[in-house]
């Protein structure tokens, strides 16, 4: 469909056909065609205008729009992690990965309140507002993402990351870590602490490390990158390795969690780190990402459990211990699937679909998602990982035989060409998620 | 597919699952699989074609393409027949042949804008 038409337009028809539901909802696409007011087919709120989140509100209203949707969201504009690290690398603008909630509201009719969601009362269905608003739901959907352990490093708090930004999630932390970059001189040290898994987007800080060490090889070529890690192995390790390798030489190392790489105590003021066994090492640039949980409205919901995160059930993604509140994207457990962008959008689709099956009093359909993420070793050079993923005997399993990573022989050629095809992802996954056409 | 039918025993799991899509393949006609089924596995591919398939740019849009030649390409990647492919083939082998055809027919039938 196109972008910015008006709400009732002859759109809405051609929206449901694509989707394949006309012929669910015969009776609403007649009548909403004609603009007609009526009755709601049920409420939905939805708590956070990110992949998850604002996919979800989409594909809801393209369900049936019927459904009255209302999604809040502190933010105006959503700054995306996905591109952050080009930012990072003086490659991108913040505006270039910035979106707006304006299709959302005025091509799907979706209501979208900027406040923060500050508690929720489950039995009562009502979710409280920081702008005092109360808001009653049928179904509510969660896709607040992450939020920091802090402390779980000694040090490093709310405070620190102001001095030694994590940058996991993107906008001024971003710019933060970017003037951290510009300000080093040749021939500094750039320090990442990276932790032990689940974390956001696991091939992420080496993605940043590569792009980081683009910047730097083209304009402070004697500078190095220490990565700290708390793992002893990484997504798509050989490929990053032997990319580093062809383009940085021995710019990046890479410490594992048994070579004494988990980052134990933060000084942000001296921009230092100790690892485990005492090391000390100290920075120009200090990049900490911290272990992570579930968004704190998770909690406030109770459906997170011991360790922090959301257990779902695979088919609907409703909570498997509060009814009718749906929880999608990193603040899941959905092993094998990944903390990514992708799996975040893909779940708000399945979440979507499964809300208006319910409604309508029609059963789940079984989901397969793929997954695809990409990272760049510099801006031509690209790889990925992919999946496909089926639900079986209540799991999600990754399909045998399919996916994989990019080949480790490939030429230039197909390196470039996924490059290109990181951007492309960028766009449609942009277009897909807030009707952002760039 | 419906949850009911796969298998229960773990040990025989990865057998009777490779068995099982397999099997479905021939089993199970595009025509089979329920449309609100194919527009939910549809909305995978959306997160690098666009909406519907509709957004054009360094990956192609796929809406409004004959269903024919989008099933011919489908298979094509999954049976590693397409040279210089990056994603598709790995992608493609997730899906049953069916499952790759329905898709094809989904797609083929939305305007394109
Ligand atoms: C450097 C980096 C690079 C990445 N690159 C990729 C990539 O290339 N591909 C990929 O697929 N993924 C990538 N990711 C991962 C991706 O960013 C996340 O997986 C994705 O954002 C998860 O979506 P989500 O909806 O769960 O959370 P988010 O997208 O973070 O959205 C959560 C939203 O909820 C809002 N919110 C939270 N709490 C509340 C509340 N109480 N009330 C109201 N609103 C609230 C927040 O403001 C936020 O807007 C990357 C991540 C990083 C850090």
């Amino acid at each position: 469909m196109s972008d910015r038409k008006p709400l009732f337009s002859s759109s809405r028809r051609q929206l449901l056909k694509g989707l394949g539901l006309a012929t669910l909802f015969p009776a609403i696409s007649a009548c909403t065609a004609t603009g007609t007011s009526q009755a709601s087919a049920g409420r939905v709120v939805v708590i956070g205008g990110g992949f998850g989140g604002a996919t979800a509100a989409k594909y809801i209203k393209r369900g049936n729009p019927a459904i009255d949707v209302t999604l809040v969201e502190p933010n105006k504009t959503f700054y995306t992690c996905p591109f952050s690290n080009l930012v990072l690398a003086g490659e991108r603008t913040l505006d270039s990965i910035g979106h707006s909630y304006d299709e959302l509201s005025q091509v799907y009719g979706v209501k979208v309140v900027h406040a923060l969601a500050q508690d929720i009362d489950p039995v009562a269905k009502r979710v409280s507002l920081s702008d005092g608003q109360t808001l009653q739901y049928d179904k509510l959907l969660l896709s607040p993402g992450i939020d920091m352990r802090w402390n779980a490093i000694e040090g490093y708090d709310e405070a620190a990351s102001a001095l030694a930004p994590h940058a996991w999630k993107a906008g001024p932390q971003t710019l933060l870590l970017r003037q951290q970059l510009e300000a080093m001189a040749d021939g500094d040290t750039f320090i990442m602490s990276v932790p032990g898994n689940p974390f956001r987007c696991p091939p992420g800080p080496y993605e940043r490390a590569s792009l980081v060490a683009h910047y730097l090889k083209t304009y402070k070529p004697r500078s190095k990158i220490l990565i700290l890690d708390g793992k002893d192995n990484f997504s798509k390790q050989g490929l990053f390795t032997a990319g580093w390798e062809a383009h940085y030489g021995d710019m990046i190392e890479w410490v594992s969690l048994s070579n004494d790489g988990r980052v134990v105590r933060v000084d942000a003021n001296r921009k230092e780190v100790e690892t485990e066994f005492g090391t000390r090492h100290q920075a120009a640039a200090l990049n900490v990402i911290p272990p992570q949980k579930a968004g704190f409205i998770a909690d406030r919901a109770g459906v997170t459990d011991a360790s922090g995160w959301v257990p779902v059930d695979p088919v609907t993604f409703e909570s498997t211990q509060q009814k009718d509140i749906y929880v999608v994207g990193d603040a899941t457990i959905a092993s094998p699937m990944p903390k990514s962008g992708f799996a975040a959008n893909a779940q708000g689709k399945v979440a979507a679909s499964a809300i208006v099956a319910s409604f309508a009093g029609i059963s789940p359909q079984d989901p397969i998602w793929a997954n695809t993420c990409y990272s760049l070793i510099n801006p031509d050079y690209g790889i990925s990982v992919a999946a496909v993923y089926r639900v079986q005997e209540n799991q999600i399993i990754s399909v045998e035989g399919a996916g994989g990573l990019s080949a480790s022989d490939a030429p230039d050629m197909i390196r470039r060409s996924e490059a290109a095809y990181a951007v492309g992802w960028y766009n449609a996954i942009s277009q897909d998620t807030w009707g952002t056409k760039l | 597919m419906s949850r009911s039918i796969l298998p229960h025993k773990h040990s025989l799991h990865k057998l009777l699952l490779a068995t099982f899509f397999v099997g479905m393949a021939s089993i199970v006609h595009a025509d089979e699989i329920p449309q609100a089924q194919v527009s939910l596995m549809a909305g995978t591919c959306a997160n690098c074609h666009g909406t519907d398939g509709q957004l054009a740019g360094a990956i192609p849009a796929i809406a409004g393409r004959p269903a024919t030649v989008l099933e011919a390409q489908l298979l094509a990647f999954k049976q590693g027949l397409q040279p210089n492919t990056t994603v598709m083939d790995r992608i493609a082998k997730g899906f049953t042949d069916a499952e790759l055809s329905a898709l094809a027919d989904y797609f083929a039938n939305i305007n394109k804008d």
